[in-house]
């Protein structure tokens, strides 16, 4: 703890001597406040609530933990170089920005920086988690002045523009995960001949082969880095909303959207919608539901429109999957419905608060 | 077969903070000089009746104007007046009565006729003990007699709200207030308020966690068909006026003017003892029950002092010393910080609480695990170790950020309002109707919004400033509430005013 005094302290006075290190002014703030936390007091009320946006952050760090260990596991120590590149490359930009508007450092992006990772493909390369995250965060947050004022999830932004961009990458660089022994914690990558599987969703479009619910749960099947480990998933954001940091609401009704929804178009057409249980369970929903479609920023912040962007993302996953040339709908359609996010709160600010 | 709790949505429960006055009194000595405020509480500032020299009493009036809406104010101690002067006292200028006591007596003379039985007693002369004791210019609105000490005549009183709830994080403890035969005086108290007000309906609403009081209660009143028993869950806040109506009397509130307007008197248990006191043991109201609680004070009880007691004697021997402290009146949410503890002690004092005022940093504060640590999301080992007492600070715990529309402050709105949408709209000067529709004029200023952000915006602040600006353009709740309620006695529109 002295140490790391002694060592700020050095730093605030060099960069005080020499204008030109003076930019770094807000990397040293943001360290000071990271380790030190604040000397402010409160005026009315006397006493405020010990929760802020760093543990906040944090305990949406921890919650991700099972999932990014379990991750490493199935596809190697390279997911830690990968979540290693989209942290620089992502801190860079933000810094960047807060020198440029001489502003403090905001938290968010450390969830953000983790979260991106883990919506890509394991083989994905380096270079292109580098640019993914850099677009993310400058079209996606940044252009819109920062933490709090974004409309789109940049994490998703990001995402969305490789899918677009590079395709052959993003859509075919599938791999089955390590299943034995200490599998991923003692290999650095998969070898070559695991990869080339389909996902669990093309798998079912292409074949008509439903993979099986407990390889699903248990992560024994290809996708994203992070999004196939669901127990994982499912444990972590039971914990946020348990911690009272995420609504139970818009979870909710996007899950069972999309569990109850297909039913209907399995009636129709049933090799194109796959039934609820396997929708719920494959491609990156449950990642999407409790950690992407909730980021307080960009959901609908009235009780009834989380219900209303609760059951458009999953009428609109749903629809993506089925008919759709793309398999993965989650990701657009959480973009799709951050767009509409102003609209829906402003109806619904609207229907409350009609003059009497 | 107790009632189930009654409650609204929002609010927040503050549990087991530490330093919780325990239920002992100790009575404070007569002070060597008494400083008495002539406004207390409810009503106008009063002109003194007595002068520079003048030789008082304890419990004579010195100061009482039957013309406005007021309360006598009376001399505390034997003495002799020192001085008749304006001071500053609650960022206000206020003229003060300084009394010096030459006989420290414990003795106070009786109010005349004042009787136990007070059944026999005519309805004038009750009504006139209880205003000339000073109880009635107890709560919000007081108690009204034909004396002018409400703004509505008695019989125009439709509901009588008493509670005892102690939502706060710091409350004054009910085991005390209502010990044996205080319980009894108590109701004895209610009966007489029936009595002023006779066309009312009494509604007694307790903390639900205090079965042991309830069920007394229950008991005692049973045969009343007036009175009605309501267990409220103890959370804020639950014992301000605008959510006691609504969860009570299912009725809406007239945001921004008083209960009594629409018929109801609310008053606390204090008041209630003070109206048997006054027109049983013909007590003039002179004497004060405060709670001095909070983790910088030493022995955490209650004291009984006289009314223009410093806050020095007081406190002088009571607080730690060893680190800074912050003494707040009454409430940690809304309460004054008092600063100068050479301001005495008036009729509505509660509580006095003094808790740390902590500057020092915290090394990587936000990754604690919290043992003592309150929070409105359950993200801190407090939340599962109940029996461990949560330790209030006034450090801000964490750097201002901008809003991420989390949507706590929303969540525990106790009047159903959206903070951070009125403030986004006040932030960016967006003042007009917008902001009024969306009911920025409902706010009962209470803090919650401030207390829950992990933001730490000072949300309170900002919808107050909103409020003003709105009031500046010529708008005020008037236009919001006026077409929609039946409001009796109104003189002055009293949000605007309210400190
Ligand atoms: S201070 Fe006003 S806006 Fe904030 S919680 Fe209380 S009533 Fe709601
Ligand atoms: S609590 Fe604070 S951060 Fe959360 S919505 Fe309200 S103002 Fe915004």
């Amino acid at each position: 703890m002295k140490i790391i005094k002694v060592i700020l302290e050095n730093m605030n006075k060099a960069s005080q001597k020499n204008k030109a290190l003076m930019i770094f002014k807000p990397v040293l703030n943001a360290m000071d406040e990271f380790f030190f936390g604040t000397d402010k007091v409160t005026s009315l009320p006397h006493i405020v609530d010990n929760m802020d946006i760093k543990r906040l952050m944090s305990l949406v760090i921890i919650a991700l933990m099972p999932v990014t260990i379990a991750s490493v596991y199935f596809w190697g120590l390279r997911v830690f170089l990968v979540i290693m590149v989209s942290y620089a490359f992502g801190g860079l930009i933000e810094v960047c920005f807060a020198v440029f508007r001489k502003k403090e450092i905001h938290e968010g992006f450390l969830v953000t920086g983790l979260i991106f990772p883990l919506i890509l493909p394991p083989g994905v390369p380096l270079w292109v988690v580098a640019i993914g995250v850099m677009f993310g965060v400058i079209f996606g947050k940044e252009a819109f002045g920062g933490t709090g004022r974004n409309i789109f999830n940049p994490a998703i932004v990001g995402r969305v523009f490789l899918t677009i961009a590079f395709p052959n990458i993003m859509t075919m660089n599938w791999q089955m995960p390590f299943n034995k022994g200490l599998g991923g914690f003692i290999h650095f990558q998969n070898s070559v001949d695991a990869i080339t599987t389909a996902t669990p969703l093309a798998l079912f479009k292409n074949q008509g082969i439903i993979t099986s619910y407990s390889n699903l749960m248990l992560g024994q099947s290809a996708g994203c880095i992070g999004e196939t480990f669901r127990v994982g998933i499912i444990a972590g954001g039971l914990f946020l909303i348990a911690m009272r940091i995420v609504d139970w609401r818009l979870p909710l009704a996007y899950l069972a959207t999309v569990v109850i929804f297909p039913y209907l178009g399995n009636h129709l057409i049933h090799t194109q919608f796959a039934l609820g249980g396997f929708q719920l369970l494959s491609g990156g929903l449950l990642l999407g539901a409790f950690f992407m479609a909730t980021d307080p920023v960009t959901s609908p912040f009235t009780k009834p429109g989380r219900w209303i962007a609760g059951f458009l993302l999953g009428f609109l996953t749903v629809l993506i999957r089925g008919l759709s040339g793309y398999m993965e709908g989650v990701m657009f359609s959480i973009l799709l419905v951050n767009a509409f996010t102003p609209l829906i709160d402003t109806m619904v600010l609207k229907a409350r608060y009609k003059k009497k | 077969m107790l009632k189930p709790a009654r409650t609204f949505r929002g609010g927040y429960r503050f549990k087991n903070f530490n330093g919780q006055a325990r239920p002992v009194i100790v009575e404070n000595q007569i002070p060597a000089l008494v400083t008495i405020p002539l406004k207390q509480g409810f009503g106008a500032e009063l002109k003194s009746l007595v002068k520079k020299g003048d030789a008082v009493f304890a419990g004579q009036t010195i100061a009482r104007d039957d013309s406005v809406v007021s309360s006598p104010i009376h001399s505390s101690v034997n003495g002799v007046v020192e001085d008749v002067k304006r001071m500053n006292y609650f960022k206000r200028q206020t003229a003060m009565v300084i009394i010096r006591t030459t006989n420290a007596s414990k003795e106070i003379p009786r109010l005349e006729r004042c009787s136990l039985e007070w059944a026999r007693l005519s309805n004038e002369k009750i009504e006139e003990l209880v205003y000339l004791s000073g109880v009635s210019s107890l709560d919000r609105e007081g108690i009204p007699t034909r004396f002018k000490s409400s703004i509505i005549p008695p019989e125009e009183v439709k509901h009588l709200i008493v509670h005892g709830i102690g939502s706060e994080p710091y409350n004054i403890s009910l085991d005390l207030l209502l010990k044996e035969k205080n319980l009894l005086n108590f109701l004895e108290g209610v009966k007489i308020l029936k009595r002023i007000m006779p066309n009312s309906k009494v509604h007694l609403s307790l903390n639900s966690k205090k079965r042991n009081i309830i069920e007394q209660v229950t008991k005692l009143t049973s045969q009343l068909e007036w009175l009605d028993t309501y267990p409220l869950e103890p959370k804020y806040p639950q014992g301000y006026d605008e959510i006691l109506v609504p969860t009570i009397l299912n009725q809406n509130f007239p945001y921004g003017y008083s209960a009594a307007n629409i018929g109801v008197v609310i008053l606390n248990i204090q008041a209630v003892l003070g109206v048997y006191e006054a027109v049983c043991e013909g007590k003039p109201f002179i004497e004060r029950i405060i709670a001095i609680c909070g983790p910088s004070i030493k022995d955490n009880i209650h004291i009984k002092v006289r009314v223009g007691t410093s806050l020095k004697d007081i406190l002088a021997e009571r607080v730690k010393t060893e680190s800074p402290i912050r003494v707040a009146l009454n409430s940690l949410l809304t309460g004054f910080q008092l600063n100068d503890i050479s301001l005495p002690v008036d009729r509505t004092f509660s509580h006095i609480i003094a808790i740390p005022e902590k500057r020092e940093r915290e090394f990587l504060s936000f990754m604690r695990l919290g043992k003592t640590r309150d929070s409105y999301t359950r993200a801190f080992l407090a939340e599962m170790l109940p029996w461990v007492k949560r330790a209030p600070d006034t450090n801000k715990h964490g750097e201002e950020r901008p809003c991420i529309s989390c949507g706590f402050c929303e969540r525990a709105c106790p009047v159903k309002i959206i903070p951070h949408l009125l403030a986004k709209y006040v932030q960016r000067n967006l003042i007009d109707e917008t902001i009024m529709n969306y009911g920025i004029f409902n706010c009962i200023e209470c803090g919650l919004c401030s207390y829950v952000c992990p933001s730490k915006i000072s949300l309170m602040k900002i919808i107050k400033e909103g409020q003003d600006k709105l009031i500046m353009q010529g708008c005020d709740s008037t236009q919001c509430i006026l077409p929609y309620f039946n409001l009796k006695g109104i003189k002055e529109y009293r949000g605007v005013t309210k400190l």
